[in-house]
């Protein structure tokens, strides 16, 4: 085919159009020339789309942002782990001085995590780890999390009653964890049956769906359900209400976010467990500049689970 | 006319799957079978039926819209941020809702007739786009408080879901349109053989754009439908919705290479995908499993159906 000289004007257009397009809305610090000194953080956030892990990113760039003397360039892996793996490699030929990973899986995002210490970049996992341990772990134990809801689940029934549970992706480290925990109360108390279980992917459409499908199969037969996330809880409360059976079934989800609290205060939503977002993100920086600047840093840092209920709300409201 | 024999054949065959599967659940289960677990399926079908009927017209020319789950949370949030209680009167946000979608569908109808590029790449890039959009309206969060008004859209008229009536009128009318309306017929033509419809003076473009377009506006109406059934317009919504969508549509014997298909065999597609849905919830069947299932007895279906079409 030969090239008229229309469409390579038009391509060249087209081609000076889109980088401008691109200039106009990157606003990172990627192009500039690395100033002397100056620590650059590459950030792989798991799901900008997701509202806890957006929150906890938010935190992360905004704390960034006040440390003098730091970069951060941030990315989002929308929950691909094949696509954060490339973006950990880009992060290696970027050459950041520290990664803070906030891993799509468990066992999907290891190999990440293995390219930056090959590389012999420091790495620091927030919010879920991988199989391989990075530098520093900041998050908080997902299994205290299934193991507050189900004991707050327990002490509501009387250690007596069916309960159904809507798991998250299944396989995910927050999903297996927060089953562990849930299933460590059911061991304890013999009375506490599980009806059923089944996974709504974290989504709330299909929480709602389950729950309705539920109310059909096991009615009358289960006392509380637990979601391993509030956007799954406010699914399933969404079909407790629309069936005009939500004063016999206590809800229960984890992360405590904008819309579950704001049910729990309204007293739709019987609890939720409260995830630090913003503690993590702060304290994923904070590690990230130690393992910088080469200064000792501690391994773990977990920051604890409360349980959110009608009575302790205020605080969380802020 | 032994193309009529063969349409009715097509949704006998799946017609004949549908009640053998739901025949199974009644003996398995003892509550498939009652009305409020039926109302229950017609309830969570109606979204993924309306986004099947948009989505039969662009086949039928032979095109695809992959941008539907995308288009869907668009719309959903676009939806959602004018509904918040004491802002408008509901009819609004509906409106912004459906022209999102509309307005989605008219930039792929546009780039696939006058841009010249693939169906498949046009819409690709508009799931993205439309995903990435939803993204930045929504600043990454759901956006919640929205009128009782409109949530109650998702509530009941006379016993019947809304969703359902929705879903029930978006399907009588197209039904009723591609059998009936000269553009209807054209829609086949062009699928049919874009060439010969040319030749004979159907608007190909104009036809295509308007198949685009109507896909769009349902894909809003769908959007507003879910928003309101959820009460939030949440960005990540509708993830894999168009693969539903489609795949509900070929089992309903409409051809991916266009010209070929009914709206009553999409209704039956959809159907089928919803009883499955349902039942193994129902039966409690682990999600490792599900997964497995649905897709044997997707493609079981539709080979039982072209098995028995070609006899």
């Amino acid at each position: 085919m030969r090239l008229t000289p229309r469409p390579v004007a038009g391509a060249l257009l087209a081609a000076c159009s889109l980088v401008a397009l691109m200039t106009a809305f990157s606003g990172c610090k990627k192009t500039e020339a690395r100033k002397p000194g100056e620590v650059l953080i590459g950030f792989s956030s798991r799901d900008l789309s997701a509202e806890y892990t957006a929150k906890l990113s938010e935190a992360v760039v905004e704390y960034a942002k006040t440390k003098p003397g730091v970069g951060l360039v941030m990315v989002d892996a929308q929950s691909d782990a094949q696509k954060q793996i490339s973006q950990i490699e880009n992060f290696i030929s970027l050459k950041v001085d520290v990664i803070i990973l906030n891993p799509c899986e468990l066992e999907a995002s290891t190999p990440a995590v293995d390219r930056a210490k090959a590389a012999g970049i420091p790495i620091v996992l927030v919010n879920q780890v991988t199989k391989s341990a990075g530098n520093a772990y900041i998050g908080s134990n997902d299994v205290d999390a299934g193991h507050i809801a189900m004991e707050a689940v327990a002490k509501k029934l009387g250690g007596k009653g069916g309960v159904l549970m809507i798991h998250g992706i299944m396989g995910t480290s927050a999903q297996l964890q927060r089953e562990t925990g849930a299933r460590e109360v059911f061991a304890k108390y013999p009375g506490l049956k599980l009806v059923d279980h089944q996974t709504a992917s974290w989504d709330r459409a299909k929480a709602m769906s389950l729950t309705e499908n539920w109310i059909q199969a096991h009615k009358g037969k289960f006392q509380a359900i637990f979601a391993h996330n509030d956007e799954m809880a406010m699914g399933a409360l969404l079909a407790l209400e629309r069936a005009g059976i939500k004063k016999d079934v206590y809800v229960i989800g984890i992360d405590a976010i904008a819309q579950a609290l704001t049910a729990v205060k309204e007293g739709r939503l019987d609890a939720t467990v409260f995830q630090d977002a913003v503690g993590q993100g702060k304290g994923s920086v904070d590690a990230a500049l130690l393992l910088a600047r080469k200064q000792p840093c501690p391994k773990e840092n977990l920051i604890p689970f409360q349980l959110v209920t009608p009575e302790n709300i205020t605080p969380f409201l802020k | 006319m032994p193309a009529l024999d063969r349409h009715l054949l097509h949704r006998f065959g799946l017609l004949l799957v549908i009640l053998a599967v739901g025949l199974g659940l009644s003996f398995v289960t003892d509550t498939f079978l009652s009305v409020a677990n039926l109302t229950n399926v017609a309830r969570q079908v109606s979204i993924n039926g309306i986004l099947a009927v948009g989505v039969t017209f662009v086949l039928l020319t032979a095109g695809v819209d992959l941008s539907l789950g995308s288009v869907v949370a668009l719309s959903g949030v676009a939806c959602a941020t004018f509904a918040h209680p004491g802002d408008h009167t509901v009819f609004i946000p509906i409106a912004v809702g459906l022209l999102t979608g509309a307005a989605c569908g008219l930039v792929n109808g546009v780039l696939v007739t006058r841009g010249g590029v693939a169906p498949f790449i046009v819409t690709l890039g508009m799931m993205t786009i439309a995903r990435g959009l939803a993204l930045i309206f929504s600043g990454g969060r759901p956006v919640a408080n929205m009128s009782s008004e409109l949530t109650s859209l998702a509530g009941d008229f006379l016993g019947v879901p809304i969703p359902v009536l929705c879903f029930a009128s978006v399907a009588t009318g197209a039904w009723f349109f591609l059998r009936n309306f000269r553009l209807g017929r054209h829609i086949y033509a062009v699928g049919g053989n874009e060439n010969a419809a040319r030749a004979a003076g159907v608007p190909v473009e104009r036809v295509k754009l308007f198949a685009y377009g109507l896909c769009g506006l349902l894909t809003g109406l769908a959007g507003v439908v879910l928003a309101a059934r959820i009460t939030t317009g949440q960005p990540n919504a509708g993830q894999a919705y168009e693969l539903d969508a489609i795949a509900a549509v070929v089992i309903g014997g409409t051809s991916l290479a266009g010209g070929v298909g009914t709206i009553t065999g999409t209704l039956l597609g959809v159907l089928l995908i919803g009883e499955i849905n349902n039942g193994l919830d129902l039966m409690g069947v682990s999600s490792y499993f599900q997964a497995v299932i649905k897709g044997v007895i997707i493609v079981g279906a539709v080979w039982l159906d072209r098995r028995q079409s070609r006899s």
